[in-house]
């Protein structure tokens, strides 16, 4: 397994949550796209940090901080979607359009 | 009591006055009347106590220093301003009494005794100055006071016109006196009055500086006194209430300029070129404004006019060089001035008509035997003829005039003329009313100005002002008559008197006496005509009526003038800058509303965007670098 490997395999694991942020109109369908994108982030740091960097412990301990920011993160936005659905029986993005000029 | 504290209270007496009648008093009108009295009354009890004391070291308080120049306020006492300070706080209190009577049934009484309160406040810190910075702020302040008041009818279109009119042009005249004061700085660095007539007392050479700085403080001069060509203004102040034009032709306004001139004579008699050519303007004036008074049919106008030319004659006794000369007829005019004014105002309250025709044919002057005891003591010493004080004064002046040109000789006595033909004109025409002339009263009286007989409070001051005026013939002609070993306003100048003997007199007083004879020929007698020589000339008369057709050619010059740049500068103002910043403020907001028009609130599109743009910047950038 070389370096290359790993890297092309986040790209493909962002360009998958790109694609779920852009194209899926609901609203929970985004966040694990999102998901996913935090998760190539800590793919790329893991590989770097094995091949490349000459202290190993830096980047585990920013993949450790991602992995608990990215569970804070799916509290407060699952509770924001679950606000929105209350309010508005709904969870597609195509209504949430308000805060247009 | 001490004289600083005469000093002090004469100044802040006033001052307390005017804040308590306009702030606290102003809708309690009779408060604030009594307020104001009392504190003219402490004013003009401390101005006689102190001049009758004599000269006194200044007082004055420190304000802040610049480097060796010391600014400072207080109360100069000499000689000049001892007398002047006496004269403003007598007649004002005068005045302020009358008005009493006078603004009884005004409105606005609790404002006008304020203002007036004001008045006398500025008059007196400028008298008292003793630096060019007190100087110059209360002779502003003067001008103000005078503003407020000729506007004080202020729902009168006319009255905010003239006080308008009366402002501006006095401003005209301020801005040379601002730069010459502030020359003079420079020319003698230091701000203190005495400091500076020391240094000019004495010294012939004039010089270029001193001639231009006499010139601009001129400047100011011809604006507040009223002389050509900035005299326009102060027949328009009539519009005022009658008490503030007596006070304003007497004592106050009108008298600053003369006196600033008497407060600066040694500077003026150090500029040779300058004083002649103020000789020549007050002469010119003199003659100008008695002429207009020939004609005038407005008693406070004909008064109006006689101020012009009474101030003319007291600046052609200060020019010819003798301070005595101009400082005396100052005095005795401001009383029968203040006077006169008073008893034309009595007329007016009684008749509700300014037009003297129409008061005559009221018989006013039958049933008001003391306003016209006062017209005839007041009438009589304007004119000239002895033994009233105007007639010592005068002839003072024409004597004073000794080594002037014989034109300047030859203009103050048409001048002296002049102002016994037309002083006697009203008289005539007030007194001995003939219904069969050809004289028409100028409309109808009018029926709702009328408030009846004068009371006491308008009697009293009338009364009291004859009395002062025929006081000061007494003394002068004492004087003359060798039973008074010297004038006593002259030894209160500390000056010589030179009366003349009564030969050198002889001119003086034929003069005086053939106008007044002409007069009666033409006013007074039975069946004569009341029409007067000028109206046999139409197109003279026309002339002088209409003021030498020097209001209208200022008006069709200079104002058409000032107010096309007026209007060229608001066309700029509004439609170019205003109009500029407009449009760009417009486009702002519109470019705005376009651009929001854009955001459809669709966050996918944003993102998308936001992706694609970082995606080609990597792959730009990662092709350069």
């Amino acid at each position: 397994m070389t370096l290359p490997a790993f890297t092309m395999f986040a790209l493909l694991l962002f360009c998958m949550g790109l694609y779920a942020v852009l194209a899926r109109r609901n609203l929970i369908a985004i966040l694990i796209g999102i998901e996913l994108m935090l998760n190539a982030a800590s793919v790329n740091f893991m590989a770097f940090n094995y091949f490349v960097a000459p202290d190993p412990a830096v980047g585990q301990i920013i993949v450790l901080f991602i992995i608990g920011l990215a569970a804070a993160e799916v509290a407060i936005a699952l509770s924001i979607i679950l606000a929105v659905y209350r309010q508005r029986r709904a969870i597609d993005i195509e209504q949430l359009t308000e805060v247009k000029g | 009591m001490s004289y600083e504290t005469w000093a002090l209270a004469l100044l802040f007496a006033p001052l307390l006055g005017f804040f308590l009648a306009l702030v606290v008093f102003r809708d309690r009108h009779n408060v604030a009347a009594a307020i104001v009295i009392a504190a003219g009354s402490v004013s003009a009890a401390a101005s006689i106590l102190l001049c009758v004391g004599g000269p006194q070291p200044t007082v004055s308080a420190r304000w802040f220093h610049i480097g060796d120049i010391t600014i400072a306020f207080g109360v100069l006492l000499d000689s000049r301003t001892l007398l002047m300070g006496a004269v403003v706080g007598v007649i004002t209190l005068c005045i302020q009494i009358y008005s009493l009577g006078y603004m009884a049934h005004d409105p606005g009484k609790g404002r006008f005794f304020g203002f007036l309160a004001l008045f006398e406040w500025a008059m007196l810190s400028f008298v008292y100055a003793p630096n060019l910075l007190q100087t110059f702020i209360f002779w502003e302040l003067v001008g103000l006071a005078s503003f407020l008041l000729i506007g004080f009818w202020y729902q009168k279109p006319s009255a905010v016109a003239a006080a308008k009119k009366a402002f501006i042009m006095t401003r005209i005249g301020d801005i040379g006196l601002f730069v010459g004061l502030i020359l003079l700085f420079r020319a003698t660095d230091t701000l203190d009055i005495e400091s500076i007539l020391t240094l000019y007392a004495g010294s012939s050479a004039g010089g270029a500086p001193t001639e231009i700085i006499a010139a601009l403080l001129f400047m100011g001069i011809v604006g507040k006194s009223a002389q050509f060509p900035l005299h326009t203004w102060l027949p328009d102040a009539m519009e005022g209430p009658t008490p503030v034009s007596a006070l304003l032709h007497s004592a106050t306004m009108v008298a600053a300029g003369v006196f600033l001139f008497a407060r600066f004579h040694e500077l003026f008699m150090a500029a040779e070129t300058t004083r002649m050519a103020a000789l020549a303007i007050a002469t010119f004036t003199a003659i100008l404004a008695s002429t207009m008074a020939v004609v005038a049919r407005d008693m406070k106008r004909i008064l109006a006019f006689s101020s012009i030319s009474q101030l003319g004659f007291m600046l052609m006794g200060l020019a010819a060089g003798s301070l005595f000369a101009g400082y005396f007829h100052l005095t005795t005019h401001a009383f029968f001035k203040a006077l006169l004014f008073l008893v034309a105002g009595a007329f007016i309250h009684r008749c509700g008509s300014n037009d003297i025709v129409a008061i005559g044919r009221q018989g006013a002057a039958r049933t008001m035997k003391v306003t016209t005891f006062g017209l005839i003591v007041g009438g009589v010493a304007l004119a000239g003829i002895p033994p009233l004080s105007g007639f010592f004064s005068k002839e003072q002046i024409i004597a004073s005039l000794g080594q002037a040109s014989p034109i300047i000789v030859a203009g103050a006595y048409a001048a002296a003329f002049l102002t016994a033909y037309y002083t006697f004109r009203m008289i005539f025409l007030v007194t001995r009313p003939d219904p069969e002339s050809a004289a028409q009263p100028a409309g109808p009286a009018d029926p709702d100005h009328a408030h009846g007989e004068p009371t006491w409070a308008m009697n009293g001051p009338i009364l009291l002002l004859s009395l002062i005026t025929l006081l000061i013939s007494a003394l002068s002609a004492g004087a003359l008559v060798g039973a008074m070993s010297e004038d006593p306003i002259a030894s209160i100048l500390g000056q010589a008197s030179h009366h003349a003997s009564i030969a050198e007199m002889a001119p003086a007083i034929a003069i005086a006496i053939l106008g007044a004879v002409l007069a009666f020929f033409e006013f007074g007698k039975k069946g004569a005509a009341q029409t007067g020589i000028v109206a046999r000339m139409p197109g003279l008369e026309r002339l002088l009526a209409n003021r030498w057709y020097i209001d209208a050619i200022y008006r069709h010059t200079l104002v058409a003038l000032a107010t096309g740049i007026a209007r060229v500068s608001h066309g700029v103002e509004t439609r170019g800058f205003d109009g500029g910043a407009d449009k760009v403020a417009d486009a702002t907001v519109a470019s705005g509303r376009q651009v929001a028009r854009r955001h459809s609130g669709r966050l996918q599109l944003y993102i998308g965007g936001a992706a694609i743009l970082f995606a080609l910047a990597v792959v730009f950038l990662g092709f350069r670098g």
